[in-house]
């Protein structure tokens, strides 16, 4: 039993946000929607929800017809990524206020809401106004709200695009305790972090620009990605891209860089492809002569921008590095982390995969 | 045929009570300009074109019209002056601008016609106080509202006095909510007082400007109140305004028909020039 | 030359003050005179100039033939105003809040045409309404009514109401909307227990707006009624004959302008506090 979306177009303006989706979520999945800023994630989610209508296609939940049932009488919750909470009630009553509504009797309504709270640490601030907390802790109150319901169908939109680092990877956390305890319901969650997707997710459903491009679980998703496109998408920084070709069992990438065929692509004919190759999988000190083009810090790493005649890539490396613009910085690639696509943009050969950490 | 559903709901009751009230009787009011209806002959009949043809070489009509467009756009003009100056004071001051704000604000709640009714005392050329303090300073009494010229005069100054606030109010918020950028670099580059003014202020407040003017002047293009109890469009007709001969025709001489005529040729009038106005503004000053 | 600049700033902000307490202050004092203080010219300080009298307004309370019976009018301009403005105010916020959430389309017709259309009339101007209002309240009987009164201030004050609230409303995220028809709202439900309990500010400034232009309307209480119902504004008008005296005169015009001053006065205290800043915009 499940909810099937089928050849579901939805266009805003001219411009189509959901482009011919076709998708089933299963009862107790747990699905995370990887995606860009605007690749259609929330018109995915508000469709589900009933909050659009689309302008072709068919929804049905457990072979009923869903399109045309009102948002009211879906069975559906939702967490936004602003703060949603009703700021005239309450936190408790924030959370009694689908129940109220779904005509429990006040006593149990207020003994649900105070376990829910609970759950999400917020015990003792029942009779605060959602305006008085702190965004973590409104974010906890409108997750309340919908865990309460117990819904069929849960859906967060970018729940943690708003709070600060340190209080987004407690969350994470937290998070995935709270949806194993959700039993039948479909939960959807997006983000724009693929971390957050693959670390979150059962299955995991990568969108661009309105289409779905990759989805499966996630930690193959992201060792194989099916096309150039995906691999930027999946990676955090996106996955660099060479040109070059494979000739006389060399790698060949511009500026006269060789480097030896690795095992995984033993069997490729010689010929122009596109080659990718992970930030983190390049390394300091090589022969590849680089410049930086801009340095960046982001916690405890450094990102490097670099341009050689290879072309221009971006570098992870772990700790925190001075550089200056025009320094040069030789690089060495590990080619048994590369991988071939077609000059169209297909995979053909993805390395081994490893449980190493992603990033 | 619509669906109903929830979204109609709200909006027509509230719909449906507005067009009965205004559309019909407008509808009505132009049937009723066809006709000549009047208190000897009341009645729907049929005229024809003949009501606008007696407006378009009725003079007394073009005049009020004419009245009507100087002592509007010159009161709000002068409201708008005067209401900017004094925001202009009030802007950076902090005491003053509590005590300042309920004083001002006050002449903008009462009732204008109730006002006027005590201006008229005031204005009173022999017992009123406003000639007796002209006196004190020396000068000659004027004659406020004995003249053609000073009674338009006076019009204008009680109009003046009411509705000053408004656009005081309005253009401080509008001043209040200026960003502090355009300053900072207005005094690094040097700039004194009436320059940051004409190249700063002005301009930023161009929407705000034209909004409150706009606004003034819809209200202003009614004006009929302040001159029915200040001068009853004297002396003569001096400060008669569209409104006030139209009320004069259609409910005083109760030629309705005729009257119906022209209050619908001054509605459309009014709306052409208001738009014009409007758009002319917005060409010139808020071209951002 | 700073010093020259306050100095001038200060006698501006002088000039101005004395011009918007003069009718208030010479009706104040002119209310406490008899002929002596008028006739002779102007005067204004009592006792030095004129002896002070209650006669003014003693008449406003005296009843009979001597009497000016300003109660009346007073409690007619509070039934229609208040009437016609809570009319106002519910038709109108409702009228605002479906222009600012849904789209509605009737034929080429949009939202923002119908609101326009709302915010327009203020162009109207009354003497094009009269004739017609005239005709149809005697029509139905309700010319020199209450009911008459309160029906036509609706049309005047429906389109301020709608106006206020549609701004208003437009500022309201309308995630909250969607929050609550999740919850299991219908779009009415929604309204009514969601948005309405935080549209406090906004309709405290549509109802304020309402009373004032309720309150202060002449035209069409003036054309519409004559002897068994009576305004305020008309019936201080209808003194200004030369026939009562200008101390009544006075009394009457200062007690009727009062209640609005009084609420110019609470409007400041609130604006100050900060509550309504941000539903006034």
């Amino acid at each position: 039993m499940a909810l099937v979306m089928q050849n579901i177009d939805i266009q805003v303006g001219g411009v189509a946000h959901l482009d011919d989706i076709n998708l089933t979520f299963r009862r107790g999945g747990l699905y995370t929607v990887l995606g860009r800023t605007l690749a259609g994630k929330t018109t995915l989610l508000r469709t589900i929800a009933g909050l659009q209508q689309p302008q072709k296609g068919a929804l049905t939940l457990h072979g009923k017809d869903y399109i045309n049932l009102p948002v009211w009488k879906r069975r559906v919750a939702m967490v936004y990524q602003q703060f949603i909470n009703y700021p005239h009630l309450n936190v408790l009553a924030n959370v009694v206020f689908p129940l109220k509504r779904a005509g429990v009797p006040r006593a149990e309504a207020r003994q649900q809401a105070r376990e829910v709270l609970a759950k999400v640490g917020l015990a003792e601030f029942e009779k605060r106004r959602p305006a008085a907390l702190s965004g973590g802790q409104q974010q906890r109150v409108a997750l309340a709200r919908a865990l309460v319901k117990r819904a069929e169908i849960l859906l967060l939109d970018e729940p943690l695009v708003n709070l600060d680092y340190k209080l987004r990877e407690q969350l994470r956390e937290e998070f995935q305790n709270i949806f194993e305890g959700q039993g039948d319901a479909i939960v959807i969650y997006t983000t724009t972090e693929p971390a957050e997707a693959i670390q979150l997710g059962h299955e995991m459903i990568v969108m661009d620009e309105g289409t779905v491009i990759q989805q499966g679980n996630p930690l193959a998703v992201f060792n194989a990605p099916v096309t150039i496109r995906c691999a930027e998408v999946i990676n955090d920084p996106p996955m660099n891209i060479f040109r070059g070709t494979i000739e006389k069992g060399d790698i060949r990438l511009r500026g006269g860089v060789r480097l030896p065929v690795p095992a995984h692509m033993a069997q490729m004919p010689e010929g122009p492809y596109r080659f990718g190759l992970r930030a983190a999988d390049l390394s300091i000190g090589g022969v590849i002569e680089s410049k930086v083009e801009l340095s960046e810090i982001s916690g405890s790493q450094t990102i490097l921008h670099l341009r050689g005649d290879i072309g221009a890539f971006i570098f992870y490396e772990d700790g925190v590095y001075q550089h200056s613009i025009g320094d040069t910085v030789p690089v060495d690639l590990n080619s048994d982390r590369i991988y071939s696509f077609s000059v169209e943009g297909d995979l053909i050969a993805a390395p081994a995969a490893t449980d190493e950490q992603w990033r | 045929m619509l669906k109903l559903n929830h979204k109609h709901f709200f909006l027509l009751p509230g719909l449906i009570v507005l067009v009965a009230i205004i559309i019909f009787p407008l509808l009505f009011t132009l049937r009723v300009s066809f006709s000549s209806w009047d208190v000897v002959k009341p009645g729907l009949d049929w005229l024809g074109g003949k009501n606008y043809g007696r407006l378009f070489v009725d003079m007394r009509f073009w005049e009020a019209l004419t009245r009507l467009s100087m002592m509007a756009v010159g009161s709000v003009l002068i409201q708008y002056v005067i209401g900017f100056g004094l925001a202009l004071l009030v802007w950076r001051d902090i005491i003053l601008k509590r005590f300042v704000r309920v004083l001002f604000l006050v002449p903008m709640m009462t009732t204008p016609v109730i006002m006027s009714v005590i201006w008229r005392t005031i204005l009173h050329e022999s017992l009123g106080p406003a000639n007796d303090i002209i006196q004190l300073f020396g000068f000659e009494p004027l004659t406020w509202l004995s003249t053609a010229r000073m009674a338009m005069v006076s019009v204008i100054t009680v109009e003046v006095w009411q509705w000053t606030p408004f656009m005081f109010l309005l253009l401080l918020a509008g001043l209040l909510s200026l960003p502090n950028e355009p300053y900072m670099a207005a005094a690094i580059d040097g700039a004194g007082p009436f320059r940051t003014f004409f190249s700063v202020t002005f301009p930023l407040m161009a929407p705000i400007s034209i909004g409150a003017i706009l606004i003034r002047l819809i209200e202003a293009s009614k004006l009929m109140e302040t001159v029915y109890v200040l001068t009853s469009g004297g002396p003569g007709t001096a400060t008669e305004t569209s409104s006030y001969y139209i009320y004069i025709r259609g409910l005083r001489d109760y030629q309705i028909g005729y009257a119906a005529s022209l209050s619908l040729t001054y509605l459309v009038i009014m709306i052409i020039s208001l738009t014009i106005i409007a758009k002319v503004l917005t060409y010139k000053f808020a071209r951002n | 030359m700073k010093t020259t600049y306050l100095l001038l700033k200060y006698l501006a902000i002088l000039l101005w003050s004395s011009f918007v307490a003069l009718p208030f202050l010479w009706a104040l004092t002119t209310s406490f005179k008899t002929a002596n203080g008028v006739t002779g010219g102007a005067t204004y300080i009592p006792w030095l100039q004129y002896e002070p009298s209650l006669e003014g307004w003693k008449v406003l309370v005296r009843t009979g033939g001597q009497g000016i019976d300003i109660v009346a009018p007073y409690i007619s301009s509070v039934v229609v105003t208040l009437s016609a403005s809570l009319i106002s105010l519910a038709l109108g916020t409702l009228a605002a809040y479906g222009l600012s959430r849904f789209s509605y389309r009737l034929g080429f017709v949009k939202n923002s045409d119908i609101t326009f259309f709302f915010i327009s009339q203020r162009i109207m101007p009354p003497i094009v309404l009269a004739i017609p209002f005239f005709l149809m309240l005697q029509f139905l009987g309700l010319l020199d009514t209450i009911a008459g009164l309160i029906l036509v201030y609706v049309a005047l004050l429906l389109p301020i109401a709608t106006w206020v609230m549609v701004d208003f409303f437009n500022n309201v995220p309308s995630e909250i909307d969607e929050m609550a028809m999740i919850d299991g709202c219908n779009p009415i439900e929604a309204f009514v227990r969601v948005i309405l309990p935080n549209s406090l500010p906004g309709i405290a400034v549509g109802g304020l707006f309402c009373i004032i232009f309720g309150w202060n309307d002449f035209f069409f209480a003036f054309t519409l009624t004559f002897t068994k119902t009576q305004l305020l504004p008309v019936a201080v008008v209808a003194l200004n004959s030369s026939v009562t005296p200008w101390w009544s005169l006075s009394a009457s015009a200062l007690v009727s302008v009062a209640p609005l001053v009084i609420i110019a006065f609470v409007v400041e205290r609130f604006l100050s506090s900060g509550n309504m800043a941000g539903a006034i915009r």
